[in-house]
């Protein structure tokens, strides 16, 4: 009952003029975001972090939040009509999405895509609120150690689930926190790591330095490379009678459609997970449960329902553990929780009891957000069709100056900028050699609540690291801890116990 | 051209692998400028952490050279050019017109070096008309101008041509 009113009143702040003025516009910005090659929701959320100052902070996370959701809707687009993903998370919406607009049927995939990602959001949404505030509740109780032991796990998510190349995502998320130290050290207060004397290393490297720079910069001369500004779109004929034919033909995705939603949430509250890992597990399971499994890639609707429903509702879900635990659950909530720092907002459970009007805003404009990324897709599809059209020559510039404006802003430092470029570069460069870029920008966000979180903890215990495993006086933290120690060893389990496997 | 196309990824990954591997042991030695020890009698030293980050930096550089001379990674494989040599151009203009920029923007201040970069870069990259690239790179300078120091307030970089801007500022204040 109380959560009931807690929602309405949520609903009603996201209904408050600025707020949804602002909710309306960052759908509009994060479906172009999400449909423009190269950019996703990540690159929208850290290029457009800097706008926010004006704003309180409920309007905008409101307003970033739905540049996020926005972004999920909008990658389905380019994926279909371009056949490039607009972001990783609709690389899967390009399997089957590309044939149907290669077949003609262009509209019945983004009408696919558009109620996939409707639904998908809309029960991610429900199930945030019914856990959301259980969990705060149980996050309340946590002091130091245990913050300290979630940091270690959302660092160790990332090395036992990734699939990456273990040494380099470990260098990743080492030089993320590496990075992070950079500055004045705040128990001792002696200036650490400051290269050639330079005073622009005092003030640390902010986050969005590093985040634009890998995801403007670095992803834009990408993106440069791989299409070399060249792009060739499908044709597509808007009209009822299509959108008609589309609509009848999700009776037939259901599956699709639930495990996109359930699985995408779960995916999507574990910690550095995300929205990708979500679209590309929901359309492999749902093509190995489907009766019709070999029209997969070929052009199956469900194909394109499948990665939908999934990344829509993994983003709601990987908002979950950044609210209630204070650790984001994807690249883009890492630059979110960046934000909420920035805003002067301390994410973790207290936040549910100290701003109850920034959590159930949010929370209420999610409802919102999603009845009206779905109007407008539908409704903006040939708008943002000529959008498309605009040669990645033009576009490319514009986004280096939001880069470079947006890398300025914060610190209002041309050091920064510097950083931000060379971020860019190397961001670039790591990116070609398949070094995962994510977990460094997830550590340096981290960093800092990390460590403070350990050096407060080694106080409590006169500088003995047994309080972290100490089932006794530290039971979450001591079970977190084992976790983490589990998942970083999974990779080298997986080759003994392939091996075993083998062998019987 | 032919140098880029003989910069193997194979290449790339063990120069890379070894750039960063002394990169991080150049941290461990910058990170000794702090104490870097901790026990149950003092405190952590401001060092310790960044010490033993860049410690793991460079064992994991170390791992990825190992890995490459096992050949275990598709990278310490692959014998294609790093980068294509077509897409070099894009990217190696890109990068320089924006290293300028950024030296630019230092002296000339960021609104006139946004009109000298976009023009360059449209002029450069697309087949788009003189009038097109002319009217693009004044007013996307002045939209930057209206956005970041009139609605946001927050003053972005003049350079020498500050003094420029006084009438402008006496007329919005």
């Amino acid at each position: 009952m109380e959560v009931t009113a807690l929602l309405l009143q949520g609903i009603f702040t996201a209904f408050e003029p600025l707020n949804l003025g602002l909710l309306i516009f960052g759908c509009l910005v994060g479906l172009f975001v999400g449909a423009m090659p190269g950019l996703g929701s990540v690159n929208g959320v850290a290029i457009l972090i800097p706008i926010t100052f004006i704003v309180p902070p409920t309007a905008a996370i409101i307003f970033l939040a739905a540049v996020y959701y926005g972004a999920m809707y909008g990658g389905a687009i380019s994926s279909v009509m371009l056949g490039i993903p607009g972001a990783s998370t609709a690389v899967a919406t390009v399997f089957d999405g590309r044939p149907l607009a290669v077949k003609g049927e262009a509209m019945t995939a983004l009408t696919a895509a558009a109620v996939g990602s409707f639904v998908g959001g809309t029960v991610s949404v429900i199930l945030f609120t019914l856990f959301a505030p259980p969990l705060a509740e149980v996050a309340l109780r946590f002091n130091a150690p245990e913050t300290f032991a979630l940091m270690v796990m959302a660092f160790a998510t990332f090395v036992g689930l990734g699939g990456d190349d273990i040494p380099k995502t470990v260098f990743s998320i080492l030089i993320g926190l590496a990075l992070s130290t950079i500055g004045l050290d705040l128990i001792t207060g002696k200036p650490r790591l400051i290269f050639f004397g330079m005073p622009g290393f005092l003030h640390g490297i902010n986050f969005l330095v590093l985040a634009i720079g890998i995801y403007g910069i670095g992803e834009m001369l990408w993106t440069l490379e791989e299409t070399k500004g060249k792009v060739q779109m499908s044709k597509l004929s808007v009209n009822m009678k299509e959108v008609g034919k589309a609509l009848g033909a999700l009776k037939k995705t259901f599956l699709a459609m639930n495990i996109g939603s359930f699985l995408g949430f779960f995916v999507g509250i574990l910690p550095a997970a995300g929205a990708t890992p979500a679209s590309l597990m929901s359309y492999g399971i749902t093509k190995q449960l489907s009766k019709n499994s070999s029209e997969f890639g070929h052009g199956a609707v469900a194909g394109v329902v499948a990665p939908e429903t999934a990344n829509n509702s993994a983003s709601t879900g990987s908002m979950l553990p950044m609210l209630t635990l204070g650790i984001p659950g994807s690249p883009t909530t890492a630059i979110l929780l960046g934000g909420m720092i920035l805003w002067g907002l301390t994410p973790g459970p207290l936040l549910f009891t100290q701003e109850p009007e920034f959590v159930w805003g949010l929370i209420g404009s999610l409802y919102i957000a999603n009845f009206f990324t779905l109007v407008l897709n539908i409704a903006l599809i040939p708008a943002f069709l000529m959008v498309l059209r605009i040669p990645f020559a033009i576009l490319a510039p514009v986004i280096f100056v939001l880069c470079v404006t947006g890398g300025y802003a914060p610190t209002q430092s041309l050091h920064d900028v510097w950083l931000m470029l060379l971020f860019g570069f190397g961001g670039y460069v790591l990116r070609k050699l398949d070094y995962p870029v994510a977990p460094a920008v997830l550590s340096i966000v981290l960093g800092p609540l990390a460590e403070n979180a350990l050096r407060q903890s080694l106080i409590l215990s006169d500088g003995s690291m047994g309080i972290f495993f100490d089932f006794t006086a530290k039971p979450i933290a001591a079970v977190i801890m084992y976790i983490a120690i589990v998942l970083v060893l999974m990779p080298a389990f997986g080759p003994i116990y392939r091996k075993l496997f083998k062998k019987a | 051209m032919s140098l880029v196309s003989k910069f193997t990824v194979k290449k790339a990954e063990i120069t890379v692998a070894v750039i960063l591997a002394l990169s991080s042991l150049a941290l461990m030695i910058k990170s000794m400028e702090n104490r870097i020890t901790w026990n149950t009698e003092e405190n952590m030293g401001a060092g310790f952490l960044p010490f033993y980050l860049s410690l793991g930096m460079l064992i994991c550089c170390v791992l990825v050279i190992i890995n490459f001379f096992l050949k275990r990674t598709p990278q310490s494989k692959d014998e294609s050019p790093f980068i294509d040599p077509e897409a070099f151009k894009f990217v190696s203009v890109t990068l320089i017109s924006l290293i300028v920029l950024v030296f630019a923007i230092g002296y000339l201040g960021i609104y006139f070096s946004l009109i000298f970069f976009l023009a360059f870069y449209l002029r450069y990259f697309s087949e788009k008309s003189v009038l097109f690239i002319t009217l693009f790179s004044l007013i996307t300078p002045v939209l930057t101008f209206l956005f970041f120091e009139w609605l946001l307030k927050i003053p972005l970089p003049q350079g020498i041509s500050e003094p420029l801007f006084y009438p402008v500022y006496d007329f919005m204040y």
